[in-house]
């Protein structure tokens, strides 16, 4: 099936069909997080942002969560060698993102010019770092765990 | 609306285990992952026409040989 949706979805068709899953289950609660709001917002008032940025934070968590937490994305590490290679790669990918992170912030933001900047680029550098490598780490360690059962 | 009790099994585990081929080299052959082949063997996964062929052409059998439909 033709489909511009084709770029984000794997080649192989089962994975193909459960991502499509995903995406279908997160636009389907994303419909529902999105009529909650349009009735809350009858009784509260909710500012727009902040709805606006919920109802994209329950599409991607959702979406995110289930690919990470189905073991769908390493599908050849199987063998203890392959685990441990695959875990060094990720932490070679997260500190690559915390470099490039680092380096555009200084690029296009400038040197941050006091204690309290500092803090809040390294808070930020860390909390995305962490969160980039805890998603690959938990998504190889589910892979794993489900190729070894398959052997 | 899909109908639960539709079934397509399929008899891969045992044309594999025939061929002495490992669920890897299926894989392989197939240009699918090996969780692929494990889910066509425990009937969790209904492959595309087209892969059907491919499983059929692979081991020389007709689709019918190797998919069985119940309603």
């Amino acid at each position: 099936m033709k489909s511009w949706i084709s770029f984000l979805l794997p080649d192989d068709e089962y994975k193909e069909k459960r991502v499509l899953y995903f995406f279908a289950e997160g636009g389907i609660l994303l419909l529902f997080t999105l009529v909650g709001l349009l009735i809350l917002n009858n009784y509260f008032h909710l500012d727009a942002e902040t709805a606006l940025l919920m109802a994209i934070a329950v599409f991607l968590i959702y979406v995110t969560g289930r690919y990470t937490l189905s073991g769908i994305e390493y599908t050849d590490i199987a063998t203890v060698g392959a685990y441990s290679k695959e875990l060094r790669h990720i932490m070679f990918k997260t500190s690559s993102f915390a470099g490039i992170f680092i380096l555009l912030y200084l690029v296009f933001i400038g040197v941050p010019s006091s204690q309290n900047e500092w803090i809040d680029i390294i808070g930020i550098l860390v909390v995305f770092s962490l969160f980039w490598f805890l998603t690959n780490y938990i998504s190889l360690k589910r892979s794993y765990k489900k190729n070894k059962e398959l052997l | 609306m899909k109908n639960k009790s539709e079934i397509l099994v399929n008899n891969i585990v045992v044309l594999r285990a025939e061929n002495k081929w490992t669920q890897k080299y299926v894989a392989e052959q197939l240009g699918v992952t090996r969780q692929t082949v494990h889910s066509l063997e425990a009937n969790k996964y209904n492959p595309s026409l087209i892969l059907a062929f491919k499983i059929s052409k692979l081991f020389g059998k007709e689709i019918n040989e190797i998919f069985t439909y119940y309603e």
